[in-house]
């Protein structure tokens, strides 16, 4: 797990918390926002698994060419 | 040595590139008849041609839907494919998810238009409540969007899997910052989508008359609305950054890393940020109105980031290269090349927009301008200026390499985007001031029967003659790229003339560049500037305006 992994995850946590306090906000009939965040948050989630699953199970680190320079 | 876009883009094989030139061309529909629709919107509101209001309403609706929803997002869509498809260097994967998903929004902008010639004229935010007597527009309306918005979700997944599969493959231990840029606007892409579809199935439903009318449907549209104009900007400043490599060769000299930093930030801040749409709500307590005014200020911060360390990026290589003066450098940028004049005068609109956004989403104002004509006025600086030139730019570099073929008049269109700004100047400062005086936008006639002050006319007739010369030079600039979708009649010489590369010049230690800093300053300084003149202005007024239902 590098950086683009560590990287999407406080997307997805603090969308979660967004829509956890739109959710339970007492005003202005906020579920709307709690949906749309708490989706974005767990697709976020789902990316981040992607990228996670996505590296080369035989391949240790630097065992394949980091082209972050590219 | 690395590949130019130029050429990694005509490496892509037949199949990537009927989809890739399918979608642009689809993008560049719907952004003329968007052009034409603000053209006919523009004249009525200026007085320049006589039409009864509801023609009118049907000219506003057919521009905003076609503009804001249709051209922003189907061209980005084409980008995001485009762009992910050379950084894999392999092509796109799963392409049938992307030809489904492109299907999904063709049939969309069918409906969408459909529904803007039945019964009332919806706008483009579609309120149902407009539609109580004609459920069956509102539906086909409705139909429209839900459909655009499955598309949003389905096409991104190609961008993803075509991301992934270098890592997937054991090529890539990790993303380049195009690459993890690229990642990042594909996910917002599908929650963009799912804002879509949950604002307006309730509609549909009632329209069906399988549930009740939505009464909620102004909060909802808040929803897909911050999204929606976030959205755009996300993909601007990404954008900028691929096309600047693209004509200068320069990369960012903060590192790879930084730059996924800030993209990851983008979509950290957009939803704390959201808050200020509610401010025009009578139940929404001080404390969270507080809340709201501080979390505003975040808005821009991952903009203006990303600005700031592309300009730095370019000042720095300019400098290597012999450039002088506190601005002297700009003067060697690859200005011949069209794309680059776009991307200049949206840097210049994006300053502008920004500058009047913060004054917009002051608590205290948001309720005297929201319902005024300040909105389209100073929103034009980031839909036409910034992201329209944007995305056209982007299209100038994409389509002629996928074509095969030289940019069309590269002499000519690049004179296009200052005529732009021309225009939008015209039509933004009009406008702006006309909304500080009170203009109310969504209205086609302001006369009110020789009641409204003669400024209003004036002002709007500028905000008409602006909006024309905007709209001509956008679609000239528009049908000088569209050319590169013709079949090829010559070989294709190299835009290398039009570009310059520094990508590797040696660079002096500790290099100062001070223009991006600086240009953040004047964007401040301009803020104050304009809340200090807006409550002068709105002060001298006879009335104390209360505002309605938002933007």
């Amino acid at each position: 797990m590098n950086e683009d992994f560590w990287l999407i995850v406080p997307i997805a946590v603090v969308w979660a918390v967004l829509a956890v306090a739109y959710a339970v906000a007492p005003w202005g009939d906020m579920i709307g926002y709690a949906w749309v965040w708490g989706f974005g948050s767990i697709l976020f989630v789902g990316l981040a698994a992607l990228l996670a699953r996505a590296r080369p199970d035989n391949a240790p680190d630097g065992a394949v060419p980091d082209t972050s320079s590219r | 040595m690395e590949q130019s876009y130029q050429d990694r883009f005509a490496a892509l094989g037949n199949p990537d590139r009927r989809l890739l030139v399918g979608m642009s061309a689809a993008s560049l529909v719907a952004l003329a008849l968007g052009i034409l629709g603000g053209v006919l919107t523009a004249l009525a509101r200026g007085g320049l041609i006589d039409i009864v209001p509801n023609t009118g309403y049907r000219f506003l609706t057919v521009h905003g839907v076609s503009i804001f929803f249709y051209w922003l997002f189907v061209a980005q869509a084409a980008l995001l494919l485009g762009f992910s498809a050379i950084e894999n260097g392999r092509g796109l994967m799963r392409r049938p998810l992307a030809w489904a998903g492109f299907g999904l929004m063709l049939a969309g902008f069918a409906f969408s238009m459909g529904g803007a010639h039945m019964g009332i004229p919806l706008l483009y935010d579609g309120a149902p409540a407009l539609a109580a007597q004609t459920p069956r527009a509102l539906l086909v309306f409705n139909l429209g969007y839900l459909l655009l918005g499955l598309g949003l979700m389905v096409v991104p997944a190609t961008a993803i899997a075509t991301l992934l599969e270098p890592r997937r493959a054991g090529r890539e231990q990790r993303m380049s910052g195009v690459g993890f840029a690229l990642f990042t606007w594909a996910g917002f892409l599908i929650v963009t989508g799912f804002a879509a579809i949950y604002t307006f199935l309730p509609g549909t439903l009632w329209a069906l008359g399988l549930g009740a009318m939505p009464t909620n449907h102004g909060t909802n549209w808040h929803i897909v609305f911050h999204n929606m104009h976030y959205l755009p900007l996300m993909a601007t400043v990404i954008l900028w950054y691929v096309l600047v490599r693209h004509l200068t060769g320069v990369k960012s000299v903060f590192g790879e890393r930084f730059s996924k930093i800030v993209f990851s930030m983008y979509l950290v801040f957009v939803p704390p940020t959201s808050l200020y749409h509610m401010f025009l709500e009578p139940d929404l307590p001080g404390v969270v109105r507080v809340t709201g005014s501080l979390l505003s200020l975040f808005v821009s911060v991952p903009t203006l980031t990303a600005f700031l360390i592309i300009v730095a990026s370019l000042e720095v290589h300019a400098r290597a290269q012999g450039g002088r003066g506190l601005f002297g450098w700009i003067r060697m940028l690859p200005w011949r090349h069209p794309a680059m004049s776009a991307i200049g005068v949206a840097v210049l609109s994006m300053g502008l927009g920004l500058a009047f956004a913060f004054v917009l989403i002051q608590e205290k104002l948001a309720p005297l301008l929201s319902d005024t004509f300040f909105v389209p006025g100073y929103f034009h600086f980031f839909t036409v200026g910034t992201v329209s030139l944007t995305l056209l730019a982007a299209l100038a570099v994409m389509l002629p390499a996928l074509g095969g073929r030289s940019l069309w008049r590269p002499g000519l269109l690049r004179w296009m985007p200052w005529l732009v700004l021309a225009g939008l100047l015209a039509f933004g400062a009009a406008g702006v001031a006309a909304g500080y005086l009170g203009v109310p936008r969504r209205v086609i006639d302001v006369a009110y029967q020789s009641q409204a002050p003669a400024l209003w006319q004036t002002l709007m007739a500028t905000v008409g003659i602006g909006g024309v010369v905007m709209a001509a030079a956008l679609a000239v600039f528009a049908a000088g790229i569209a050319v590169s979708l013709l079949p090829r009649r010559q070989a294709a010489p190299h835009a290398g003339g039009l570009t310059v590369t520094w990508g590797e010049s040696l660079l002096r230690p500790a290099s100062s560049a001070w223009v991006g800093p600086l240009s953040v300053l004047v964007i401040v300084v301009a803020m104050y500037g304009f809340t200090t003149i807006g409550f002068e202005m709105m002060q001298s007024l006879p009335v104390t305006a209360a505002g309605g239902g938002g933007h």
